[in-house]
C-alpha cells in the first residue's frame, strides 16, 4: 500500500517532535485546572518547533498533531470533568460554585480550541475571528441582561400590586 | 491583514493553465452540473477549478468553516442569553429543577463527547498522513461515541417525558423534588423535613380546619424549629419562603417549567447538531473508504472535526450550566 | 500610471452574440437550475429578487390606495394588516437584504476580483435554493392566512394571533441561512481569491462594502435564526420564554430581534454605499476622494451597527440606562456615514460629470439618503423619539433609508452593470426618465409622511383623521409615480435583452477589473488572470471613448505604438 510507506515516514518524523510535548500533557492528567494555564507557554514553544518541522514535512498544508499531545489533552479534559463534578459537593457561596464551574468549563473549552482545533498553530486571523464571535456574544449577553436587571424591579413592583 | 501571506502571489494564477482553452473547450465537463471540479485541473483530483493550488483550496475551506463556527457560536448565544437572564432573575427555579437531572448521565455524556473529540482530532492527523485504515477506525469510533451520546440522551429524555418534566403547560412532575434521589443524597435532612411538611399540609387538607385547632399539640411536637441544614436547601430551591419560621406551605417555585424549556431547547438543539455531525461523519467514512483523503486533500476531515469540536465545546458549557447547579 | 498590458488583450472587442459567454455556454433549464457559475446564480437571484420586489411593490400600491381616504377604501382592515406585514417582510427579507449582495454581488464580486468563481460555488447554489425555500414558505403563509404581526414578529402578539405566523417566521429563518451562506462565501472569496497585486487597499469600494456586509451577515444573522426559532417553539409548544403569562419576557424578544435587525439595516444599506462608491468616480471621470476612509468607514459602520439595537426599544419598557447608552452610540454612526457622503461629494467636485442613468441614481441616492440618515439622528434622541415612535415620521425615515438608499442604489447598480451582465445596452433616454420618475416619486411619497408623522399620524393605522387626508393623497400619488418609474424601467430593461445595442466591454469607462473582461463575461470570466498594478479608481486618463463601439478603450500607448 502506497500510503503505508508515507505513514511510517511521517510517523518517524512526527515522533522526533513528540517527546518534549509528551511528558507534559501526561503530567496534568492528575492535576487541577491551573495546569491548563501553565501549559500554554510550553506549547507555544512547541508550536514554533512544529512549524519548522512543517517545512521539512512534505505534506504541510497544515500542522499535524502529535498523538501524545492529543491523548494528554483528553486526559486533562477528563480530569477537569471529574473536578467540576466533585466540586459541586462543596458549598462555595452563592456565586462561588457557578464561577468555579464556568472557570473550569472555560479552561476545558480553551484546551479544546487550542489543541483539538489546533488554533495554536493556525492562522492568527482564525483566532481573531473566534475571539470576535466571543466578543459579540459577551456584548449581546451583557447588554440584554443589564437592561433586564434594570427593569426587573418594575416588573416585581407590578406583580406585587397584582398579588392578592 | 495576515491573510496576504497565504496568497499565491508568486504562483501562476490558475487561469494560465487554461490559456488558449477556456471553458468552452470542454463543454462536456460543464454539462448538467456545470462544474469542472475533478476535471479542470487534469491531474489534480479534488482540486476545484477555481483554485490554483491545494493550499489555496484548503485555506479557503478552513476560513469558511471558521466563519461557519462563528455563526454557530452566535446561534447558540441566543439560548445562552435567555438562560443567563432567567437564571439571574429566578435562581431558585434552576436550583429546584436541576435535581431532576441525572448528573451521572450528563457526566458520562461529557466523557463520551470528549473521547469522540479526541478521535476526531486524531482522524485529522490520520488523514494528513494518509493512514487510511486508522482514519476509518477513528471515524467509526467518533460515530460510535456520537451514537452513545444520543442513546443516553434518549434515555434522559424519555425519563423526563415519563415524569412529566416538560416545558410550558405540560409541566406536571409526578415526583416532588424532595423525593428525587439526588436531592435526598445531597440534603437528607432537608428531604426528610420537606416530606414531613408536605404530609402535614396534606393532613391539614383532609381534616377540617377546626379539627386541627381542637387538638393542639398532636402535630406540633414534630415541628421543632428547623435547623439551618433543613431549611437552607429548601429556601434555595424556592420550595418555602425565605423568612418562614413557621412551617408554612411547601410548593415548587413559580414558573419552574422555564428550566425545562431551557433544558430541552438547549440540549435539543445541541442534539440536532450531534445528529447532523453523525451524518457528516458517515459521509466522510464512505469517502475515506474510497481512499479519497491524503496529505494534499484532507480538508473535509479537518472541517468536520472542527465542527465536531465546537459541538463538544457547547456541551462543555451546557453540562455545568444545566446539571451542576449548586 | 501606465495601463497594464493585460487590459489591451482583454478589452479587445469579442462580444458579438455568437461568442461563447456564460449565458450561452450551456443550454437548457437544468444547466441553469444546477449551475455552479456565480454569474448564473447571480442572474437567478436577480430575477427572483425583482419578482419579489414587484410583489412587495404591488402590496405597497394597494396599501397606499387604501389610504387615499379615511376608513374603508378598497380593502378591509384585516387584509390591510396582513398586507403591510407582507409588504415589510417581503421587502426586507426577500428584496433588500439579498438584493445588492446576492444578486449584484454574485455577478460582479468575482469579476472585480479577477476570480473564476466565488470560493464555494455549491454553497452559493445552496444559498439560492434556501432563498427560494424561504420565499415559498412566506408565500405559504400568504396562502393559508397571511401573517399580520408586522415584519417584526413581536411577541406576545405573534404567539397568540390566529394567522399563519409559523410559515412566515420559518421562511425568515431559512432566508437567514441563505444570507449567512452568501456572506460566508464572500468573505472567503475576498480573502483567498484576490488576484496577484490586489492588496486590501486596491480593492474596489463595492468589494469593501460587501466584505463589511458579509461580516454583519455572519455575525448577526444567526441570532435572528435562534430568535425566530424560539418564537416558533413558543407559539407551538408554549415554552414560556417570551410569554409573560408563563413567566417569560416579551421585551427579551425585542432585544433578540433587534440584535440582528439593527445590524440588518446595515446589511441592507452598506452594499448600497459600495455601489455608489463605484459609480461616482466613474461618472465623474475622477479618482475617488478619500478612498481609505470610505473603505474603512464601512467596517466602522458594520461594527457600530452592532451596538445600537436598543434604539428601537426606547418606548418598549427598556431601562433608561440602556436607552441612554444606545442613544449615545447611535449618534456615533452618523460619523462614518457622513465621511462617506462628504467623500463622494468631494469626488464629484471639479470632476467631469456624465449624467448617465447610473449616475442619476447615485445623485438621487446622495439626496434621499442624506435626508434619511439625518432624520435618523433626530430619532436617536430619546426625548424626540418618545414623540415620534410609531408615527409616520419613522415610516418616512426608514423608507428614505431603505427605499431611497438601498433600492435606489440597487437600481443604480443594476443599470451600471446591466451591460456587463447581459451584454446589451438599454435605452439611455428611457433610463434617465425612469431614474427621474423614481426620484420624484420617492420624495413625493415619503416627504409628506415626515409631516404626517410629526403631526401625530400613527404608523400601521388603517383609519385616520380627515385632516391628514391631503398629505395621504399626495403620498399615494407619489407612490403611483414611483410605480410608473419602476414599470418603465422593467419595460425598457426587458426590451434591451432582445433589442438592445450590443454592449462593449467597457461602456462607462470603469477601471475596475470587471470592465476588463468581455460583456457578457465568458464562462471562466478571464482568459488570463489580470495582474493588478494600480488602485481601483486610477487611470481614467488612460481610457478614451470610441464612437464606433460605444465604449471606452485604452489610450494607445506611445510605447506600444
Amino acid at each position: 500500500m502506497a500510503d503505508e510507506k508515507s505513514e511510517t515516514e511521517a510517523k518517524s518524523e512526527a515522533q522526533s517532535a513528540e517527546p518534549k510535548a509528551a511528558a507534559k500533557p501526561h503530567a496534568h492528567e492528575n492535576h487541577s485546572q491551573e495546569n491548563g494555564h501553565s501549559d500554554h507557554p510550553h506549547d507555544a514553544g512547541h508550536a514554533g518547533h512544529a512549524s519548522v518541522g512543517e517545512h521539512v514535512h512534505d505534506h504541510g498544508l497544515a500542522h499535524t498533531m502529535p498523538i501524545p499531545l492529543l491523548v494528554g489533552v483528553l486526559g486533562a479534559l477528563m480530569a477537569l470533568t471529574l473536578l467540576t463534578v466533585s466540586v459541586t459537593h462543596y458549598d462555595l457561596g452563592s456565586e462561588g460554585n457557578l464561577v468555579i464551574a464556568m472557570v473550569i468549563a472555560t479552561v476545558k473549552a480553551g484546551l479544546v480550541v487550542t489543541f483539538f482545533m489546533h488554533l495554536l498553530w493556525d492562522k492568527k486571523f482564525h483566532l481573531i475571528l473566534f475571539l470576535t464571535a466571543l466578543l459579540f456574544v459577551v456584548l449581546f449577553l451583557s447588554m440584554s441582561s443589564t437592561d433586564r436587571s434594570e427593569y426587573q424591579p418594575r416588573i416585581d413592583e407590578y406583580s406585587q400590586t397584582q398579588a392578592p | 491583514m495576515s491573510e496576504t501571506t497565504s496568497e499565491p502571489v508568486g504562483e501562476p494564477k490558475g487561469g494560465q493553465k487554461h490559456d488558449g482553452h477556456p471553458g468552452h473547450d470542454h463543454p462536456e465537463e460543464h454539462a448538467g452540473h456545470g462544474h469542472g471540479d475533478a476535471h479542470a485541473h487534469g491531474n489534480s483530483p479534488h482540486l476545484a477549478h477555481h483554485f490554483d493550488s491545494y493550499q489555496q483550496q484548503f485555506d479557503a475551506g478552513k476560513l469558511g468553516i471558521w466563519l461557519f463556527l462563528l455563526t454557530e457560536v452566535l446561534f447558540f448565544a441566543g439560548l445562552f442569553c435567555a438562560y443567563t437572564i432567567y437564571r439571574a432573575m429566578h435562581p431558585e427555579v434552576f436550583v429546584y429543577a436541576h435535581y431532576f437531572l441525572n448528573t451521572t448521565m450528563g457526566a458520562i455524556n461529557t466523557c463520551v463527547l470528549l473521547i469522540s473529540s479526541l478521535t476526531a482530532a486524531w482522524a485529522v492527523r490520520n488523514a494528513q498522513l494518509g493512514q487510511k485504515s486508522l482514519l476509518m477506525l477513528n471515524i467509526v469510533i467518533t460515530i460510535a461515541c456520537a451514537c452513545t451520546f444520543m442513546v443516553v440522551k434518549y434515555f434522559e429524555y424519555s425519563h423526563k417525558f415519563h415524569d412529566g418534566l416538560l416545558p410550558g403547560p405540560r409541566f406536571h412532575p409526578t415526583e416532588q423534588v424532595w423525593e428525587v434521589e439526588s436531592f435526598k443524597l445531597k440534603h437528607p435532612e432537608a428531604a426528610e423535613y420537606a416530606e414531613r411538611l408536605a404530609k402535614a399540609a396534606e393532613e391539614k387538607k383532609k381534616k377540617p380546619a377546626a379539627a386541627v385547632a381542637i387538638v393542639p399539640g398532636t402535630e406540633q411536637p414534630t415541628f421543632e424549629k428547623p435547623t439551618e441544614e433543613q431549611l437552607e436547601p429548601l429556601v434555595k430551591a424556592g420550595l418555602i419562603g425565605p423568612l418562614s419560621e413557621e412551617p408554612g406551605g411547601i410548593s415548587r417555585p413559580k414558573d419552574a417549567h422555564v428550566f425545562f424549556s431551557c433544558y430541552f431547547f438547549m440540549t435539543g438543539l445541541h442534539g440536532i447538531h450531534v445528529l447532523a455531525g453523525i451524518g457528516v461523519w458517515i459521509w466522510l467514512l464512505v469517502r475515506a473508504s474510497k481512499g479519497q483523503f491524503g496529505p494534499k486533500y484532507f480538508g473535509p476531515i479537518d472541517y468536520a472535526a472542527l465542527y465536531w469540536h465546537l459541538v463538544d465545546l457547547i456541551w462543555i458549557y451546557l453540562f455545568p450550566l444545566l446539571y451542576l447547579i449548586h | 500610471m501606465a495601463s497594464p498590458s493585460t487590459t489591451a488583450d482583454a478589452v479587445a472587442p469579442r462580444s458579438s452574440p455568437g461568442d461563447d459567454n456564460y449565458l450561452t455556454h450551456d443550454k437548457g433549464i437544468a444547466s441553469w437550475a444546477f449551475t455552479l457559475d456565480h454569474k448564473r446564480i447571480g442572474v437567478m437571484y436577480l430575477i427572483s429578487v425583482l419578482c419579489a420586489f414587484a410583489l412587495g411593490g404591488t402590496f405597497a400600491l394597494i396599501l397606499r390606495t387604501e389610504l387615499l381616504t379615511p376608513g374603508h377604501t378598497i380593502i378591509d382592515h384585516d387584509t390591510y394588516n396582513q398586507m403591510f406585514t407582507l409588504h415589510g417582510a417581503i421587502m426586507v427579507f426577500l428584496v433588500i437584504i439579498p438584493g445588492i449582495p446576492a444578486a449584484l454581488g454574485n455577478i460582479i464580486l468575482p469579476l472585480q476580483l479577477g476570480a473564476k468563481d466565488v470560493a464555494f460555488p455549491r454553497l452559493n447554489l445552496a444559498s439560492y435554493y434556501l432563498w427560494i425555500t424561504g420565499a415559498v414558505l412566506m408565500l405559504t403563509s400568504l396562502a393559508i392566512n397571511a401573517v399580520d404581526t408586522g415584519w417584526t414578529f413581536y411577541t406576545p402578539y405573534s404567539t397568540t394571533t390566529s394567522t399563519a405566523v409559523v410559515p412566515a417566521a420559518f421562511g425568515a429563518f431559512v432566508l437567514g441561512f441563505s444570507s449567512i451562506f452568501t456572506g460566508l462565501n464572500f468573505i472567503v472569496t475576498i480573502h483567498k481569491l484576490r488576484p496577484p497585486g490586489m492588496t486590501w487597499f486596491r480593492m474596489p469600494l463595492f468589494v469593501w462594502a460587501l466584505y463589511s456586509t458579509a461580516l454583519i451577515q455572519v455575525l448577526a444573522t444567526p441570532v435572528i435564526g435562534i430568535t425566530l426559532l424560539m418564537m416558533i417553539v413558543e407559539r407551538t409548544l408554549h415554552i414560556g420564554i417570551f410569554d409573560p403569562a408563563l413567566g417569560g419576557d416579551p421585551v427579551l424578544f425585542q432585544h433578540f430581534f433587534w440584535f440582528y435587525s439593527h445590524p440588518a439595516v446595515y446589511i441592507m444599506v452598506v452594499p448600497a454605499f459600495g455601489v455608489i462608491g463605484d459609480i461616482i468616480p466613474v461618472f465623474s471621470r475622477k479618482k475617488i476622494f478619500g478612498y481609505k476612509f470610505i473603505a474603512v468607514s464601512s467596517l466602522a459602520i458594520a461594527f457600530l451597527g452592532f451596538l445600537v439595537w436598543g434604539h428601537h426599544m426606547f418606548v418598549s419598557g427598556q431601562s433608561v440606562l440602556a436607552g441612554t447608552i444606545f442613544s449615545a452610540i447611535t449618534f456615533l454612526i452618523a460619523i462614518p456615514t457622513a465621511i462617506k457622503v462628504f467623500n463622494w461629494t468631494a469626488t464629484m467636485y471639479k470632476g467631469v460629470i456624465h449624467l448617465d442613468t447610473p449616475m442619476l441614481y447615485a445623485l438621487a441616492f446622495l439626496w434621499v439618503f442624506t435626508i434619511g440618515g439625518l432624520t435618523g439622528v433626530f430619532l436617536a434622541v430619546m426625548s424626540v423619539d418618545v414623540h415620534l415612535t410609531d408615527t409616520y415620521f419613522v415610516v418616512a425615515h426608514f423608507h428614505y433609508v431603505m427605499m431611497g438608499g438601498a433600492i435606489t442604489a440597487l437600481m443604480g447598480g443594476l443599470h451600471y452593470w446591466w451591460p456587463k451582465a447581459f451584454g446589451r445596452m438599454y435605452d439611455e433616454k428611457m433610463g434617465r426618465l425612469g431614474a427621474i420618475l423614481v426620484f420624484i416619486g420617492l420624495n413625493v411619497t415619503f416627504f409628506p409622511q415626515f409631516i404626517l408623522g410629526s403631526r401625530g399620524m400613527p404608523r400601521r393605522y388603517y383609519n385616520y383623521l380627515p385632516e391628514f387626508q391631503h398629505l395621504h393623497m399626495l403620498s399615494t400619488f407619489g407612490a403611483y409615480t414611483l410605480g410608473a418609474g419602476f414599470l418603465l424601467t422593467a419595460y425598457f430593461l426587458a426590451k434591451s435583452l432582445k433589442h438592445g445595442k450590443i454592449a462593449p466591454a467597457n461602456p462607462w469607462g470603469g477601471t475596475t477589473l470587471e470592465w476588463q473582461c468581455p460583456s457578457p463575461p465568458p464562462y471562466y470570466n478571464f482568459t488570463k488572470t489580470p495582474v493588478v498594478t494600480q488602485g481601483p479608481y486610477d487611470g481614467y486618463e488612460n481610457l478614451v471613448y470610441d464612437e464606433k463601439i460605444g465604449g471606452y478603450l485604452p489610450r494607445p500607448n506611445k510605447a506600444e505604438a
